[in-house]
């Protein structure tokens, strides 16, 4: 099953769930919001090697939330309430003071630091989403001639990512086996040479085939704002009025995913 | 269809010409063949003709290049999007989509072409190069000849009147580039299409060239029938080479034309030919029962293989067929589903360092994988350092291998066969047991090859070294492997003495094989010193 939904009603989607996830400011309205987004990404995305970007982006997420997490336990003003663990305080000299590192960890300090976290990492999972359900490069192209430059920047920016892990494994593997200690200065020259060159022969391919000479592009699959992109665009401008409509924003494209997989059933 | 007047070429802060008035007019159907030594400006030269350089490079123009009638000076490379397609040197890195379908359709869309235009025309690309089994597949699963076909065809789908290729075949396997240059023929023979290619392997192209540039990278060129140019040239194939030394004064260029030339020669009696006698040693790897799993897709198995010391054993195959897969687990970086792989009953996969470095020396397909200096006298330095020997033995070697590097150039400014030249010597200087080379004639021009192939043959004679090499090239298989293992799709097909497994192929036979056939010969050499026996 492909997201045949256009690429910019995709995009309004995700951008319009962070937002309401910011705005609403809770924990687990977020966690809800990212559990049913999941489920929108399960069904729709196809088999581009973006679609498994909900997946990093999830694992940036958790990473995020402990981060966040760690480091506002440990460092920060002090917040009076029950306290969990009494650290040392870290002494430090005096020109940094009001900074405190160490120290009794309160309940409410914990939990404080724990949402902004869920937050923050909800709001980086739902870009993810987004570039799980459509391509960069198919959103590119719907992109208008005025901005050439910009998406020329960023088709190659964006072919360049999967590129640029594949390098590291390979050139990593290639001092390895020369008997190289892993060394970041040994991986990082090899990989920009071959990064630079790589994406200045995209740029030229692309010019070469007349990427921005036209005002106008036509399109080889059609992808067209229907009905049912506007009926979720409506939804997502709801859940910007009030965050606790972003239930309904999450839902609408399920709803109509969901009815195409039963008449499909049936 | 494309005119060259009074051409110079130079770079910004390089001190050297790489084209001098050159004049050249290429007739509407002509399939020109451009050649030349590495670095010598074959692809400056093909990326002058839709405007690329100067526009995208920069680089100082004199003169005017005109393509059916209009000048690359006063339009964009875009704005001749309609009439030349370029097909770059690594098609991948020039791939803007994602699906070949897609892809195929770029070029349309960008120059607005209406949809019902576009979808007859990607048919009809589909059906040409018989992509419509692939349409709908990611382009970063294709096999290197796939992608070749799919860049061809992205290009074709504009219906250009130029198609320009930079080394279409060098990531090819012999039956995936016969496909693409057969398709590259039919072309210029159906619709007139006006071809410019540059190629290293001449053996390949050479039979379908009507003109040959000739550049030497000092500024000159040379423009002829191939003949002509043939006729003297130092850049030249093997069948070349073959008249030369049987002293024919009229060349043939193609396999069945010099057939016809040498009909009495291969007709008459010959001692039998005497294999070149050399010592192997002990084994030093064996591979048992090897199967390896990639995900659900098993791209080895049940591989047994034994390599032994002074050996040189080349492996070939279609691409895809698992031979840098196999090589890989040979080193230590993959690790076998079942079975296992012992140097010196050694498990590789647990060498690191000094150990590794004087155990295995391996080159990937990219040299430059293994460079990281800013200098090559820097690189030299760590493989010095690296292995503990006297300061400057590394750049000696090297200067052993290619004279005349300066050790203050950048290794990113070295030329192929220089840069091969340089992780050689760097790998060489641990003096390791077995010596590992992956796709190592990438590219290379025949003079790199041949100082290549006496450096290889002199590690496996003199100092007993395994050397082991995957390669696509069957002309280095012929002039310097002892053993072939032959794979298809994770499959050992064959494995045996060089010349039985190259001359029961016929598509993996060298040019002078398929000439002098049934004849068991498989270099000018072996034929030169056949008829000194006689």
């Amino acid at each position: 099953m492909t997201s045949l939904r256009h690429p910019l009603t995709w995009w309004i989607w995700s951008i319009t769930l962070a937002i309401a996830v910011a705005r609403a400011n809770n924990p687990w309205l977020a966690a809800v919001i990212v559990g049913v987004a999941y489920l929108v990404v399960r069904t729709a995305r196809d088999n581009a090697p973006w679609s498994r970007s909900f997946e990093s982006a999830f694992k940036l997420g958790i990473f995020i939330v402990l981060v966040r997490t760690l480091f506002g336990v440990l460092i920060g003003t002090p917040i009076p309430g029950t306290i969990i663990v009494q650290l040392p305080v870290l002494p430090l000299p005096d020109w940094m003071a009001g900074i405190r590192v160490g120290g009794a960890i309160t309940q409410e300090r914990l939990f404080g630091t724990l949402h902004e976290g869920i937050i923050m990492a909800s709001i980086v999972i739902l870009f993810g989403a987004g570039a799980s359900l459509t391509s960069p490069h198919r959103l590119l192209r719907v992109l208008p001639f005025a901005i050439y430059q910009f998406g020329l920047a960023i088709t190659i920016a964006t072919s360049l990512v999967p590129q640029f892990i594949a390098s590291i494994a390979r050139i990593r593997e290639a001092q390895f086996l020369r008997g190289q200690k892993k060394s970041f200065k040994r991986t990082l020259i090899p990989l920009m040479e071959e990064s630079l060159a790589r994406s200045l022969d995209l740029a030229a391919s692309m010019d070469s085939r007349g990427y921005g000479t036209h005002r106008i592009r036509s399109r080889y699959r059609a992808v067209t704002f229907d009905a049912i992109d506007l009926t979720i665009t409506a939804f997502c401008l709801l859940a910007i009025i009030s965050p606790y409509f972003s239930f309904a924003a999450v839902a609408a494209p399920l709803l109509f995913i969901g009815r195409k997989r039963i008449a499909a059933m049936a | 269809m494309i005119t060259f007047s009074d051409v110079s070429l130079i770079y910004p802060n390089s001190t050297r010409t790489v084209l001098e008035n050159l004049t050249l007019t290429i007739e509407e159907g002509e399939l020109v063949l451009v050649i030349g030594p590495t670095g010598s400006g074959k692809s400056s030269l093909l990326r002058l003709i839709n405007g690329l350089v100067p526009h995208h490079t920069g680089g100082i123009l004199a003169g005017d290049i005109s393509v059916d009638g209009i000048s690359t000076q006063l339009v964009k490379p875009g704005g001749l999007a309609h009439i030349i397609g370029i097909v770059g040197q690594n098609p991948i890195h020039g791939f803007v989509t994602d699906t070949v379908e897609e892809e195929l359709a770029f070029g349309m869309e960008t120059l607005n072409i209406a949809p019902e235009i576009m979808r007859k025309r990607v048919e009809e690309i589909l059906d040409l190069l018989s992509l419509a089994p692939l349409r709908n597949r990611s382009l970063s699963t294709l096999s290197g000849g796939e992608q070749q076909r799919v860049a061809i065809g992205s290009a074709l789908v504009m219906h250009p009147k130029v198609l320009v290729l930079d080394e279409p075949t060098s990531a090819l396997d012999p039956i995936a580039a016969e496909e693409v240059l057969s398709i590259l023929h039919r072309l210029v023979h159906d619709l007139g299409l006006t071809v410019v290619i540059a190629e290293h392997k001449l053996e390949r192209v050479i039979q379908f060239a009507d003109r040959i540039v000739h550049i030497d990278g000092l500024g000159n060129a040379r423009v002829g029938t191939p003949a002509q140019i043939m006729s003297d040239s130092d850049i030249a194939p093997p069948i070349v080479h073959l008249a030369r030394a049987l002293g024919m004064k009229e060349i043939a260029l193609s396999v069945r034309d010099m057939r016809r030339l040498s009909e009495d020669l291969r007709n008459a009696q010959y001692l039998p030919h005497a294999a070149e006698e050399f010592e192997i040693g002990n084994q030093i790897i064996s591979c048992a029962k090897l199967t390896l799993n990639y995900g659900e897709k098993e791209v080895l198995r049940n591989i047994n293989l034994a390599f032994h010391e002074g050996e040189v054993i080349a492996i070939m195959g279609r691409n895809g067929a698992g031979k840098s897969s196999l090589l890989k687990t040979i080193v230590g970086l993959n690790t076998a589903h079942s079975g296992k792989v012992q140097i010196r009953e050694i498990n590789p996969a647990t060498l690191s360092g000094g150990a590794r470095r004087q155990t295995i020396g391996f080159i990937p397909q990219e040299p430059s994988d293994l460079l990281y200096g800013q200098s090559v006298l820097m690189e030299c330095q760590q493989g010095d350092r690296d292995n503990e020997i006297a300061s400057g033995t590394t750049f000696a070697l090297l200067s052993e291998l290619v004279p005349g590097i300066s050790p203050h150039t950048h290794p990113r400014d070295l030329s192929e066969g220089q840069r091969l030249a340089l992780a050689l010597s760097v790998v060489l200087s641990a003096q390791p047991e077995i010596l590992i080379l992956d796709e190592p004639t990438r590219g290379l021009d025949y003079q790199a090859k041949s100082h290549l192939i006496a450096t290889l043959l002199r590690c496996a004679r003199v100092f007993k070294r395994t050397v082991i090499l995957a390669t696509h090239d069957v002309e280095l298989v012929a002039e310097l492997a002892s053993r072939v293992i032959f794979l298809a799709d994770g499959d050992l097909v064959a494995d045996g003495a060089t010349i039985d497994v190259l001359l029961s192929s016929p598509a993996f036979a060298p040019q002078v094989a398929k000439i002098m056939s049934p004849q068991p010969w498989l270099t000018v050499k072996d034929v030169v010193s056949a008829m000194e026996s006689r």
